[in-house]
């Protein structure tokens, strides 16, 4: 029987985990909350500018736009990879870099020269123990990404594709699905393909004749890249809201399979503390029985 | 006077949502007034001052760049940030401004950058000085 002093001691280590693991879960779903509420002010901006593209196109503007065309070329293509900064969540870093470098090898057999980006450590860490380059990282994104850090990165983006330097961007991230569901997921950002999101609602075809100031064309101008820039932010704030979920699951299976354990090493503890008072006693009433014969 | 419901949106946030008498607002080429039964407008944004005026009080914002969208007495201005003209300071816009200066003649592509960056540090500069 294992000595009952050693299992005590594992009990209680056992049990300084479980306050931590139930420290951090809880740490999460503050910080989730946040992030979700953040995520969702973002929609409203989303909304707008897809009604603006909607009555530029109802006033029969044709939506062209460099950035909405795909190219030919296959000389450039950069991949962003957003991770987390920090471990103990789950599948969440390993799910994402995964999927990333699955298509980082699809873009690297049809695009001469892919750029690879990664934002947060533990990205870093695992394409460099995968032995790939990564030409830029950055750390300073943490559960709450503000559009004023984003918008540099988008701003660098776009002078590249225009300038043609780049030809293809394509984003891996954790998207928010719901609370229960959240995926890795490789999306194309540029070219951008449609404007229209895929919650865009039909606003009733309620026809108004709109005054451009200055003209259609020079708003349109400027939406499209605003829409690529917003775009971008939300694959950021989706992935810091899928973060805290992730890390609040595994926190949780973390203290639950914590609670487990200490039940069971309190069960073989007591057997082994009764099984050592058994022999104890076993051992006087055997010398007990020894003196009086 | 009927007044119009006024929502500025960033791309972080639902800075204000306000009912308001007039509005003035910054695009490209210059402010614009904007009344109750305005008729609908989607216009472009330059640096400028954001103007709320309701019941005699004046609230200010600096934008940069951005949309403004008039449709049934509601104005919705889209832009990367407003911050309160309140919270500016010029003495720290100065200073940046001057570093900006100091830093010798931009060549090729940043020589539109920087000219952007000085005309919205003095447009902030002259709402910061305003407040005082």
């Amino acid at each position: 029987m294992a000595n009952a002093r050693a299992l005590d001691k594992r009990r209680k280590s056992v049990r300084n985990i479980k306050k931590i693991t139930r420290t951090m879960e809880l740490i999460a779903t503050a910080r989730f909350k946040k992030a979700m509420d953040r995520a969702m002010a973002s929609t409203e901006y989303t909304r707008r500018i897809t009604q603006v593209v909607t009555d530029l196109a109802n006033s029969g503007t044709e939506v062209k736009h460099p950035l909405l065309e795909g190219r030919d070329s296959t000389e450039n293509a950069a991949l962003v990879v957003l991770s987390a900064n920090r471990g103990l969540c789950g599948g969440y870093n390993g799910n994402v870099v995964r999927t990333g470098q699955q298509r980082l090898d699809e873009l690297k057999d049809t695009y001469a020269n892919v750029k690879l980006v990664v934002s947060g450590k533990r990205g870093l860490a695992n394409f460099k123990f995968r032995g790939i380059e990564v030409h830029e990282g950055y750390l300073h994104f943490e559960d709450k990404p503000a559009f004023d850090e984003v918008e540099p990165i988008a701003n660098e983006f776009l002078a590249d594709f225009i300038s043609g330097k780049l030809d293809r961007l394509d984003v891996a991230y954790t998207k928010f699905i719901s609370s229960a569901k959240q995926q890795a997921v490789v999306e194309t950002l540029l070219p951008l393909g449609s404007l229209d999101d895929d919650d865009s609602e039909d606003t009733g075809g309620a026809n108004n004749d709109y005054e451009f100031m200055p003209s259609a064309e020079s708003i349109l101008e400027e939406v499209v890249p605003a829409s690529f820039r917003v775009k971008l932010f939300k694959c950021f704030l989706d992935a810091a809201v899928s973060e805290q979920i992730a890390r609040m699951v595994a926190m949780k299976n973390a203290t639950e399979n914590a609670e487990d354990m200490i039940k069971n090493l309190s069960m073989t503890y007591n057997r082994a503390r009764q099984a050592q008072i058994t022999n104890e006693i076993m051992e006087i009433i055997g010398g007990v029985e020894a003196l009086n014969n | 006077m009927a007044g119009i419901n006024c929502v500025v949106v960033t791309p972080e946030e639902t800075a204000l949502e306000q009912e308001v008498d007039s509005i003035v607002v910054p695009l490209f080429d210059g402010s614009k007034g904007i009344q109750h039964n305005h008729a609908p407008m989607i216009g472009r944004l330059g640096a400028g001052e954001l103007k709320l005026s309701a019941a005699g009080s004046v609230q200010r914002f600096f934008l940069e760049g951005g949309f403004v969208q008039v449709l049934d007495n509601t104005v919705t201005v889209l832009t990367g940030q407003a911050v309160e003209a309140e919270t500016l300071n010029v003495d720290e816009i100065q200073s940046q401004l001057d570093e900006l200066n100091s830093k010798g003649p931009a060549v090729g592509d940043e020589q539109e950058l920087r000219a952007q960056q000085v005309s919205s540090l003095r447009v902030q500069r002259r709402l910061a000085r305003q407040n005082s």
